[in-house]
């Protein structure tokens, strides 16, 4: 017999009581024992923030995260974001704004602007490239995910000197 | 899948250094995991015990101690280094440079301790310490002890630190009169291709003491006198940099520079070339405005 760990966490509001083995990474528990599939594992390296998923609102990557870690704490993923049947703003925000092409990104991409909006409302559109910047998105749709972080910024409009999207 | 390991989370010193005799030696300190969690998954480690350290209370902190000099706990994040108000004052340059690692993932978690105990050769602070001057300081069942970063890293992914032993915290002087200290990098992927620090002091109008770092040119980060003594007796004015900086430049020649994905050993030295005249400026710039 192998080790287990008891954890019990917060995950979008419900509480979860699991016994897992200490290896299990937050990615592997949240699609393999919890079907929270939205969050995407790509690189597995860290490198590309398809993973991003939040841990008392600090942006991680769950796939080199060990889910023993966020024993005790609150996980936030793409599941969580949509209340009843309305969307939040930053998901309103890349649909308005056509912020994904394949989609596989997108998840990650809005749990990192999550947190970026949640650290500074109204950032600058340099605060979002440098917030953003560990997010890849290989269909290479940039432009149009910033603009969309931005729209769902604290004013949800374009800041001062940036042209209309 | 990341090898299966057996967990320990000791709450003290003495709990912890009981973990690892009792896993007869084959066990790691786990922090932040964003190194050793990826070589384990790479299968490139394997541990029988994972020992996590984080709910160590010594292992944590981030003040300035009764010398002036700062104190920064082993556990302290690269983000809580990069957005601290200590740090923001006190050392402007590590800030900037704290930033700028990886990426915000990355950075919220993994810690400074496990930065420099992991020895990567492109690793940004101990490129940054180094010629900062800073101490690393050690605990283990035998007690503590101390080393500059640049006896502390061996080699790459390589340093003085025992199996048993924990990092406990780094040092770092405080800033010394009309002293400036400062980073620069460039980077094509996650790690620096180059980058080059700078401290320098500025006596009288001139350039005093002067220290150049380089990293992730050669296996360890590597401090270069030669470039160092380039500066000293110049103008302390930026504009006045060229000359010096040139000089400085010539005894980069002389590093044994290693090619990687990043480019050619010459490739590598022009861009810290170009890094050392930022490096400079930024140093000489903060220098004037401590004097």
């Amino acid at each position: 017999m192998h080790d287990t760990v008891d954890i019990a966490l917060d995950v979008n509001g419900t509480q979860r009581t699991l016994s897992i083995e200490p290896r299990e990474t937050l990615a592997e528990v949240l699609r393999e024992r919890l079907a929270l599939t939205g969050t995407k594992v790509s690189c597995d390296a860290q490198v590309c923030g398809a993973c991003t998923v939040l841990v008392d609102g600090l942006a991680v990557s769950a796939c080199t995260y060990l889910a023993v870690d966020a024993d005790g704490r609150g996980v936030r993923t793409v599941e969580g974001l949509a209340t009843d049947r309305e969307l939040a703003p930053i998901q309103q925000a890349f649909i308005d704004h056509a912020g994904f092409q394949c989609g596989f990104c997108t998840p990650g991409m809005l749990m990192a602007a999550t947190a970026l909006l949640a650290e500074d409302p109204l950032p600058t559109r340099e605060a979002v490239i440098h917030g953003m910047e560990g997010n890849l998105c290989r269909c290479t749709g940039y432009a149009h995910i910033i603009d969309a972080v931005l729209a769902a910024s604290g004013t949800g409009t374009q800041h001062e000197g940036e042209p209309a999207a | 899948m990341i090898p299966r390991f057996s967990l320990a989370r000791p709450r003290s010193l003495p709990d912890a250094f009981e973990a690892f005799d009792a896993s007869g030696g084959d066990a790691a300190w786990l922090a932040g995991g964003t190194e050793l969690l990826q070589v384990m998954k790479m299968g490139l480690a394997q541990f029988g015990t994972l020992i996590d350290i984080k709910a160590i209370a010594d292992l944590r902190g981030l003040e300035r101690t009764a010398d002036g000099s700062l104190r920064v706990g082993a556990l302290t994040t690269h983000r809580e280094l990069e957005r601290s108000p200590l740090i923001a004052e006190e050392l402007p340059g590590l800030a900037a440079l704290e930033a700028r690692v990886a990426n915000v993932r990355v950075r919220n978690t993994g810690t400074i301790g496990g930065n420099l105990a992991f020895a990567e050769p492109h690793s940004d602070p101990a490129t940054f310490l180094l010629a900062c001057d800073a101490t690393v300081r050690l605990v283990s069942p035998r007690g503590r002890r101390e080393m500059g970063v640049g006896e502390f890293v061996q080699g790459p992914l390589f340093t003085a630190r025992d199996p048993d032993e924990l990092v406990l915290d780094v040092v770092v002087p405080r800033r010394a009169p009309a002293t400036g200290r400062a980073y620069e990098k460039i980077a094509f992927f996650e790690r620096p291709a180059a980058s080059v620090a700078v401290r320098l002091a500025v006596v009288d109008g001139t350039i005093g003491e002067a220290t150049v770092a380089v990293g992730s040119l050669t296996e360890v980060p590597t401090l270069v006198p030669e470039a160092g003594a380039a500066f000293r007796g110049s103008e302390a004015r930026p504009e006045a940099l060229a000359e010096p900086v040139r000089t400085a430049f010539e005894a980069f020649g002389g590093i044994d520079v290693i090619a990687d994905l990043n480019g050619s050993p010459d490739y590598k030295r022009h861009l810290a070339g170009i890094l050392l005249g930022r490096a400079a400026e930024g140093a000489l710039t903060e220098a004037i405005a401590h004097a």
